[in-house]
């Protein structure tokens, strides 16, 4: 017999042996749906995450802008720049703005109007009717320069819907710069009498046309002095002359002359004759550079003591030019704001994939937007463009991301660059400046999901491994089944190679069909969870396409069929060996572990492999000081050391104990050590002696819950007779089921390797199952802890700008009127710089020569907190009768403490009032420290978020930490050696670092801002009733992903708010200043508990109040353009849970498929257990078990593994939680409703699995069973 | 032992009668076999009978059809003037546990019991209390002279041993009749002896019934008489060796 005959066998095997055959394909196909299907999960999970982050980028990969903040690029840099990205599908210019938004009464106080060419590149994909889903012809609708588009989003923002009928009109406003001319003359009109420098009556005339002033003396020093102040500010360096045109007695001398901007003064005449004065042209040239302040004066002497007098009919400022002489007007602007009606002649659909998706407010033809933005330039400038968008690929919606690609890109056109002249700094540079907002997006998704991305890996492989148990499981169930068929090929002739190639055929037969079989399975899973994340992360119409690696998805494959043949190896193996008589006879063969010699070989190889590891740390190679050097065993990577040393030697020594002394004790010292050992770490060490979770990697994780795993269930197995015996000593008491009682327990513990295999399936999914289910706390806390903590707050109103300046009565006053439910409202004045650059947070030093504002400048938000918002009437810390204490999470110098984590509630507010009470104190100043924040750096483009080592911390800053942050970190000096003091500001946001020197701009002076450096002082607390209720909540995912917003707000006291012209007066009133009192956020305490259902009732009352037109605040105002937004602290503290609920619900799917493997898995064993029994069954009929009590029988095995599985995951669920628990600082949840569905679900799956087969079985006559051979 | 030990073999009672016994497998389809075709037959209790016949000839079917380990097609078998064949499926479940007693060629033993767990088994079905239903199982194999082999699994015993331990789990709720399906066919002759010995003291001691198949001639006449099966019907009955005094 050859290969021919080992095929005859197997193919004759397979093809009659129908039930075993299906089941070890049934096997193997869902152990390969598992493998590929996790993969292919967290593949795709990873991939949409960043897809929804990413959507908004449309079909854009990079884009070129000006390098100055806020400048313009011209069509004419097209050309250059379509030059530098040679290989890109399409180049297009992008011109775009925020304008508010008006239709009917729904506003948006900012939609991003953008205006792009009709003809733009096709790679950008196409815009698509909302309604229709048909494409949209831009060029038709884009008609005129008030015909606009609006994206779906935008409409539903504007109250629009699918239905609405267009055209609409959308009321916006543009800046309209209007031009006053003023003629480079002195007014001749408004001409005053300087009292002071005047001795004798005159006579003034003082007119458009003319000013005559005539002296009456009294005595030859009698001096008449008039003055204006109306001259226009001229810089002098336009200007060659002065010339004066007068006419005057001859007795009239007369000074003439001006104030200049440096407090010096210019006569033009100095005691001269009228005649002398209108004769010569004054020459400025010495004068270059200065400008007149605005005032003039005039005196007038006589010299004779009679009457003088003098006209003046000119003064004028001429400029000599080769084309000779000229009067340079000066010409100053006002902005306007006009109000502008356009059309909204169509809406595009902003969720599917296609240009659309790139524009979230509306589009306009790129010419016509020119032009309403040309208006607020003097010089009517209409070649704008913001930047050219450029793409490389046409499909990024369908395809995988591909940041390698990117950056590449990036890099490469960054590099070629060509350096010009700039004209401002006189310096070589780069003109074009080159971002990748999808490379960023990516990266800082990254970011995020890192961690939550480890965790779904290490889940990924536990759910794999009871892939690897259930087809290792019915593989061994071959072993029996072999040896009786075995005997009777053996006996007629055939060898032990042929049966052992017999059965590897038949093995990789069944692998490839399974292969084949799960990869479609896998696949399927896949396409199922991406419709799934669809709904749970609500990413609209967009398509989240599974991602379905090819390297990886094949190495599930062929790891799935390598396993089955893997596993039937021994099987194989067994068989050739089996002795032919008793295999015959059904004799139990019992079979001596041959390797017992190398098995132990083994257990020595891995006692001194975990020797070395141990001694290897801290010992021999001293570099890596571990744990026997540093005290205590405190850090993860000395328990990462501590679990693979000591499960290697207690696996070792249990290997190697076992040929001396019992099996059973042997074994089961090594499984109690390996699980004691991660316990230890769970339980004890995490929360106790390790306080930094930072370290958590996927293989400390992976390692500490298989060890955890394999002790417990190997030590559940090694007593399982014991346990057995346990059971049925229970069960035989009771009536009806002691036949029942005599079986299951027995056939339980007679089939130890068969039994734990499938109790495993079952722990290892549950261990999963129990953690994701403690890991995600659900519960809200108490409502009391919540008012608590928001110190009274219940809702937050935003108001799109500042409130209006209403005589009499202000925006705080009328919401106090509304409902008289309303206790406190704190009103707040923040400012978001927007394109303003000039309002720009420095993070280094504006005046020192390496000022880069390329890179230094940070467009956070700005506020202000005054002593009465948040002290109220009380004047420190010590007066109980605080307005709004909120708790600081960061402290400033002298109020920080080493560990806040024991300080109570009460003493982390007075604590926090202390630190109020140095913010509010103008003398109070505190050090600058030496720190840098890793995100900083990203974020003003230093550093490339891919070279930030995330888990390394790095002072991230998140705020809250409970250590002093500023523990062993150096103060900044200046140049003498004294250290450096500033003011102090706080923050709620999660990029600047306490301690961190930064420069705020104050007031402008020539469009220049003058810094003041602060120190940052203190952050507000993250945490507490949901973060500070100012702060954007960070929640990724969320639609609000305002940029800008997301990076916080930097806040000052009133003392240096009031010296802005932004959110104070500083040089007088402009578009941005304010006055004081004049809010734009508003906190809100009412008299109802912080989650009673009344205060959305309160929250509708003020948005239909301040957002109605021409009702309400919109009346008082006169301004239809007000908007309130309210957020209730409690929803909004609900929706931050409700993201969190929702990754965990997503994990929870995730481990549940394992659950339905295991379920399936088990109904596989099920029918396998009941066929191979038929014989069992039927002598269990003949000696008179009732039918009842044969399917009660076999359910109960399977009940008691399924509950043995649910029992030890359970707890070792529990047991790792505990860790995660103590880390976080919160107290264990124990999912009491988790687990009794657990429960019931195992006991469903066991008795839903096992009962067809049993029933059918109990059907089938005893004669007909017994004949049953296997 | 309860039943009564009477020495008028006219007058002992019918333990077992079967009338018009028929069976079909694959009943109506084309493969149809007709195993039995009408069996008549009387065994008295205390009788030690023996079925014999050529392979194929039906005896397994009708000792399996007189244990309702398969269901009869028609005809009517009354064990202990009980109509068994109009037991409903649970009813006969329940009979044949406290009324017939089976041993098999292959012992049928559950391998994952020890011996007398497997002997128990029977009791704690019919509800004994687990310590008396030990102790009785216990008793019963230090009689078979399984003393020292309580504990043992079955693959541990040898197949006399193995047999004796199905004997006394047939025996151990005192079933009205005992049914062999060739009980010694997978022993040697010596342990075939003995456990032929052991059946016949059963027999003689507590007047139990009987009825074994087997094909090999030196077994069957040690039966009190031996009914000849062929082609599904009883051909002859002839007395055994011991009825007839030893010849034959």
């Amino acid at each position: 017999m050859g290969l021919k005959s080992s095929f005859m066998i197997a193919w004759r095997s397979l093809s009659r042996r129908k039930t075993k055959n299906l089941s070890a394909i049934l096997a193997v196909t869902l152990g390969v749906t598992l493998l590929v299907g996790i993969t292919i999960t967290t593949d795709t999970l990873k991939n949409s995450f960043i897809t929804s982050i990413v959507q908004g980028e449309g079909e854009v990969d990079l884009t070129i802008m000006n390098v100055t903040q806020g400048g313009y690029l011209s069509i004419t840099d097209q050309e250059t720049l379509s030059s530098l990205v040679p290989d890109a599908l399409g180049v297009m210019p992008e011109l775009s703005t925020d304008v508010p938004a008006l239709i009917a009464s729904q506003f948006d106080p900012k939609m991003t109007l953008s205006g792009i060419p009709t003809a733009y590149p096709s790679a950008f994909g196409t815009f698509y009717n909302w309604k229709t889903g048909e494409p949209i012809d831009l060029n038709s609708l884009l008609g005129d320069n008030k015909s606009i588009l609006l994206s779906s989003d935008e409409a539903k923002t504007l109250g629009l819907t699918e239905d609405s009928v267009l055209p609409v009109t959308l009321t916006t406003e543009f800046t309209n710069l209007s031009a006053t001319v003023t003629p480079p003359t002195v007014p001749l009109s408004d001409w005053m009498v300087n009292a002071n420098f005047t001795s004798a009556p005159f006579v003034l005339e003082s007119n458009n046309t003319s000013l005559s002033l005539e002296i009456q003396p009294i005595n030859f020093t009698s001096v008449v002095t008039i003055y204006t102040i109306e001259c226009p500010p001229l810089n002098l360096s336009n200007y060659s002359y002065v010339n004066v045109t007068a006419t005057g007695t001859p007795n009239a001398i007369v000074r003439l002359g001006f104030s200049l901007d440096n407090q010096s003064t210019l006569d033009v005449a100095n005691l001269t004759s009228v005649a002398a004065l209108d004769s010569s042209s004054f020459n400025l040239s010495s004068y270059a550079g200065r400008a007149l302040r605005g005032d003039a004066y005039l005196t007038l002497v006589s010299f004779d003591g009679n009457p003088a007098s003098i006209n003046i009919t000119e003064i004028a400022f001429e400029t000599i030019t080769q084309n000779g002489t000229h009067r340079v007007p000066i010409i100053t602007y006002t902005p306007e704001i006009s109000k502008v009606d356009l059309n909204v002649v169509g809406i595009y659909d902003s969720n599917r994939p296609g240009i659309g998706s790139q524009y979230k407010g509306g589009i306009i033809r790129l010419e016509y937007l020119q032009d309403w933005l040309s208006l607020k330039d003097p010089k009517r400038e209409t070649d704008l463009i913001s930047a050219f968008l450029v793409s490389y690929k046409s499909d990024h919606f369908i395809l995988e991301i591909n940041q390698d690609f990117l950056r590449d890109k990036l890099k490469q056109v960054e590099n070629s660059i060509p350096e010009q002249l700039n004209p401002q700094t006189g310096k070589e540079e780069q003109l074009y400046k080159v971002t990748s907002n999808r490379l960023d997006y990516i990266t800082v998704a990254e970011f995020f999901i890192t961690l939550m991305s480890t965790m779904l890996t290490a889940l990924g492989f536990l759910i794999t491994l009871t892939g690897i148990l259930l087809i290792t499981n019915v593989q061994l169930m071959s072993v029996e089944d072999r040896e009786f068929q075995t005997g009777v090929l053996r006996a007629v002739g055939a060898n032990r190679g042929d049966i052992f190639q017999s059965i590897i055929i038949e093995n990789l037969f069944q692998g490839i069909i399974g292969g084949i079989l799960g990869l479609f399975g896998g696949l399927a899973f896949g396409q199922a969870v991406s419709i799934y994340l669809v709904s749970l992360f609500g990413t609209g119409d967009l398509s989240i396409q599974p991602v379905i690696s090819q390297e990886a998805v094949i190495l599930s494959v062929i790891l799935g069929v390598v396993l089955s043949i893997v596993t039937g190896i021994l099987p194989a193996l067994r068989a050739s060996r089996v002795k032919i008589v008793e295999a015959l006879r059904g004799i139990k063969v019992e079979f001596k572990e041959k390797s017992s010699r190398n098995l132990a070989a083994l257990g020595v190889l891995m006692i001194i492999g975990g020797i070395i590891l141990l001694l290897n740390n801290g010992i021999i190679d001293t570099s890596t000081q571990v744990f026997w050097s540093s005290e205590g065993w405190d850090t993860l990577a000395e328990w990462r050391f501590l679990m693979m040393g000591f499960g290697l030697l207690t696996g070792g020594m249990g290997i190697v104990l076992s040929k001396f002394i019992d099996r059973v004790k042997a074994f089961n010292i090594a499984a109690i050590t390996l699980w004691v050992i991660p316990s230890v770490l769970f339980v004890v060490a995490m929360g106790n002696w390790i306080t930094d979770i930072t370290g958590l990697s996927l293989e400390i994780l992976v390692l500490g819950i298989i060890e955890i795993m394999i002790g417990s269930i190997l030590f559940v197995a090694l007593n399982l007779p014991i346990l057995m015996r346990g059971l049925r000593g229970v069960l035989i008491k009771m009536g009806g089921v002691k036949g029942v009682a005599q079986i299951s327990p027995s056939l339980i513990s007679s089939h130890i390797t068969r039994s734990t295999l499938t109790f495993a399936i079952f722990a290892v999914i549950l261990t999963l199952n129990v953690l994701v289910a403690t890991l995600i706390p659900t519960s809200l806390g108490t409502a009391i802890q919540l008012e608590d903590d928001s110190k009274g707050v219940d809702m937050v109103i935003f108001l799109n700008k500042p409130e209006a300046i209403i005589p009499g009565t202000n925006y705080t006053s009328e919401l106090y009127k509304l409902d008289n439910r309303i206790t406190d409202v704190i009103g707040f004045k923040t400012f978001s710089p927007s394109q303003d650059y000039t309002k720009y947070v420095s993070l280094s030093d504006p005046t020192s020569p390496d000022f880069d504002a390329a890179t230094s400048l940070l467009p956070i938000g700005l506020g202000e907190f005054t002593t009465k918002e948040i002290r109220g009437n009380a004047s420190n810390y010590l007066d109980p009768n605080w307005r709004y204490p909120f708790f600081l999470g960061d402290l400033p110098d002298g109020v920080r403490e080493p560990d806040l984590s024991e300080l109570s509630d009460a003493d982390l507010e007075e604590l926090s009032k202390k630190g109020w009470d140095d913010f509010f104190n103008t003398d109070y100043t505190m050090a600058a420290y030496n720190v840098t924040s890793g995100l900083l750096s990203i974020f003003s483009g230093e550093t490339d978020l891919s070279e930030l080592d995330i888990l390394g911390g790095g002072g991230a800053g998140f705020g809250g930490s409970l250590e002093d942050p500023l523990e062993g970190v150096a103060t900044l000096k200046d140049n003498d050696g004294n250290v450096i003091k500033n003011p102090i500001v706080f923050t709620d946001s999660f990029i600047l670092p306490l301690g961190l020197q930064v420069w705020l701009p104050m007031n402008t002076t020539n469009g220049i801002p003058t810094y003041q450096a602060f120190t940052v002082g203190g952050s507000l607390d993250n945490q507490r009733a949901g973060g500070f209720p100012l702060a954007a909540s960070l929640s990724i995912g969320s639609d609000d992903s305002d940029y800008q917003s997301l990076l916080g707000t930097l806040y000052m006291p009133d003392y240096w708010a009031n010296q802005t012209n932004y959110l104070g007066e500083a040089n007088g009133k402009t578009l941005t200043s304010r006055e004081e009192n004049q809010y734009n956020v508003y906190l809100i305490k009412t008299s109802l508990a912080i989650d009673d259902t009344q205060l959305e009732e309160i929250s509708q009352k003020i948005e239909k109040f301040t957002n109605t037109n021409g009702e309400g605040y919109r009346l008082l105002a006169d301004d239809n353009f007000f908007v309130a937004s309210t957020s209730l602290i409690y929803s909004r503290i609900e929706s931050t849970l409700e993201l969190t609920d929702r990754i965990g619900s997503f994990l929870q799917i995730y481990v549940t498929f394992g659950l339905v493997i295991g379920a399936v898995g088990m109904a596989v064993i099920s029918v396998r257990n009941v066929s191979e029994r038929k014989r069992e069954i039927g002598m269990m009929r003949a000696i008179g078990f009732p039918r009842s009590q044969v399917i009660l029988s076999v359910l109960l095995e399977l009940v008691v593994l399924g509950v043995i599985g649910l029992l030890i995951g359970t707890a070792n669920g529990l047991l790792v939680s505990v860790g995660f628990a103590n880390m976080q600082g919160v107290s264990l949840v124990i999912p009491w409703k988790d687990l009794g569905l657990y429960l019931s679900v195992i006991v469903l799956i066991a008795i839903g699995s096992g009962s067809l087969p049993a029933f059918v079985a109990s059907r089938i006559p005893p004669a007909e069973a017994l004949r049953y051979v296997g | 032992m309860k039943k009564t030990n009477q020495n008028e073999t006219d007058s002992r009672k019918a333990i077992l009668s079967i009338s018009g016994l028929h069976k079909r497998y694959n009943e109506g389809k084309s493969n149809e076999v007709h195993a039995l075709k009408g069996i008549d037959l009387t065994v008295k209790k205390g009788d030690m009978m023996a079925i014999m016949g050529p392979s194929g000839c039906g005896k397994t079917t009708l000792l399996n059809m007189i244990g309702h380990l398969d269901k009869l097609s028609s005809g009517k078998i009354i064990i202990d003037g009980v109509d068994t064949s109009a037991l409903s499926d649970s009813k006969m479940t329940a009979f044949r546990r406290d009324n017939i007693g089976f041993i098999f060629q292959l012992f049928n033993l559950f391998p994952f019991l020890t011996a007398v767990e497997n002997v128990e088994t029977p009791l704690l079905l019919s509800g004994v209390r687990s310590g008396l239903a030990r102790e009785q199982a216990k008793m019963l194999l230090r009689e078979l002279g399984m003393g020292d082999r309580l504990y043992h699994l079955p693959n541990e015993l040898s197949g006399g041993q193995q047999q004796r331990v199905a004997v006394a789990r047939a025996l151990i709720n005192e079933p009205a009749i005992i049914l062999g399906d060739e009980p010694t066919g997978d022993l040697d002759s010596s342990t075939s002896a003995e456990v032929m010995d052991l059946f016949r003291r059963i027999n003689r001691i507590n007047q139990q019934t009987l009825v074994l198949v087997t094909h090999n001639r030196w077994i069957a006449e040690k039966c009190d008489y031996i009914v000849h099966i062929s082609d599904g019907v009883v051909s002859h009955i002839e007395e055994g060796i011991v009825n007839s005094g030893g010849k034959i």
